[in-house]
């Protein structure tokens, strides 16, 4: 096909598909792009806003099982007063025939 | 002619756990054995084993198992759940050992006792409840052993859809609750209690409660969904393998330190870290490993399950073992940190 004649085409589709709808019509068109536009919108947001909750979750839970973790080790480390401790002390020292030590 | 065979195969195995049955009770009642006898400990490890039972399996499952035990014909996969229940009971028995010994333990030494001679008896006696469930494990395992050995000839079964959280299983944590509370106050009977709940404060230990629950959620997490409940026992076994080390070296260092609170406060971690890993063991990683098995997710559990059922409650009878050695143990000198 030569260029003449796909532009001869071209012309006559422009002529016989001719924005000459009336605007009642249009509107209605434009009404149902735009539903149909926001329902897309709102429809990919549902999975993302689930997913991104999920991971809020799942994060707020690795915080703060990392948070409790490091608490422990912490006052472990620091030999915090505990009734369980201070009776074990208490028996150890009488094993060794000394006084319990105080905190 | 099968119908016959059934029967005599039925009867056969009754009069064996008849004969079986006898025989323990004639060995108890014989008094050979007076200086093993720990009533709390057998009532707690009998009771928290049902418990433990109810938790992870249906009343139906379990009566199924027990049928099948009995020599009962069933289906593929009554065989395959009543094998897996065997394995479970097994491992809850020596678990619920382990963990009974360490809580006798803390008992022992965390209420008031009649002098030395006497926390010390108490110690070695908490060590009973090991014995025990080491008993009921391989009690357990015989008929675990026979199932799974005629299951392994079936196919893996269809996934069945999980029902939610039926009441027997609400009953078997109710139930494994109480029994904790119950063998707690059988255990202290009749010892003074100074001050508001006091018992409470010397179970609760916090820096072992939080490494234990902070360290299995973290692990578990970072392992994924994928790897469904055996996270949760992985999480659980390596927290607790992790905080005995933990404890261990610093118990060590105390006495390098000649440090009689840093020794206190490391045997202090380590029986309680023990304890909190093997109750989440038992009561949050078996039974949902136990629901994966009985609901066809999984053939059966995994092998770092197994190992972590099989060696982390020996190694906390080897720990508490070190404690006992550790606290009785005389020190020479005390150093400028006492």
């Amino acid at each position: 096909m030569t260029d003449h004649k796909a532009g001869k085409i071209d012309d006559l589709l422009r002529e016989a598909l001719a924005d000459d709808l009336p605007p009642d019509v249009a509107a209605g068109m434009r009404q149902r792009i735009e539903r149909f536009r926001s329902e897309k919108m709102t429809g990919e947001a549902k999975p993302s806003t689930v997913a991104w909750a999920w991971l809020f979750r799942r994060g707020v839970w690795a915080a703060l099982s990392i948070l409790m973790l490091v608490a422990g080790i912490l006052l472990q480390a620091g030999r915090s007063s505990n009734p369980l401790t201070d009776r074990i002390s208490t028996v150890k020292a009488a094993y060794t025939g000394l006084e319990a030590p105080r905190r | 002619m099968i119908e016959n065979s059934r029967e005599s195969t039925k009867s056969r195995t009754l009069l064996r756990w008849l004969f079986a049955a006898a025989f323990v009770f004639a060995i108890i009642m014989s008094g050979a054995f007076a200086g093993l006898m720990n009533k709390a400990g057998l009532l707690y490890l009998v009771f928290g084993s049902v418990a433990a039972a109810l938790m992870g399996f249906t009343g139906r499952e379990i009566a199924t198992a027990f049928k099948m035990a009995g020599g009962a014909a069933g289906t593929e996969e009554s065989l395959r759940v009543s094998a897996h229940f065997w394995e479970a009971a097994a491992r809850n028995a020596w678990i619920l050992g382990a963990m009974g010994s360490a809580l006798n333990f803390t008992i022992a030494l965390g209420t008031p006792s009649e002098g030395i001679a006497g926390i010390s008896n108490r110690m070695i006696q908490s060590f009973i409840v090991t014995l025990y469930g080491l008993v009921l494990a391989v009690v357990c395992l015989v008929p675990a052993m026979k199932l799974s050995g005629q299951a392994g000839k079936v196919g893996r079964p269809a996934s069945v859809a999980s029902g939610g959280l039926p009441l027997d299983r609400i009953v078997g944590h109710v139930l494994f609750a109480a029994v904790l509370v119950l063998t707690v106050l059988f255990m202290i009977g009749g010892q003074p209690q100074g001050g508001p709940m006091p018992i409470a404060k010397v179970l609760l230990h916090g820096p072992a409660i939080l490494v234990v629950i902070g360290g299995s959620i973290a692990l578990a997490l970072f392992m994924g969904a994928g790897a469904g409940a055996r996270a949760w026992t992985l999480g659980f076994a390596m927290t607790g393998l992790v905080s005995l080390l933990t404890g261990l070296i610093q118990a060590l260092l105390g006495f390098v330190h000649r440090n009689i609170a840093e020794i206190a406060s490391a045997c202090a971690f380590i029986i309680s870290a023990s304890t909190f890993a093997l109750l989440g063991l038992v009561a949050v990683a078996g039974p949902l490993e136990d629901r994966e098995v009985a609901e066809g997710r999984r053939d059966g559990p995994g092998i770092l399950s197994r190992l972590s059922w099989v060696l982390f409650p020996l190694l906390t009878f080897i720990f508490l073992l070190l404690t006992f050695l550790m606290v009785v143990t005389p020190m020479e000198k005390p150093g400028p940190g006492m």
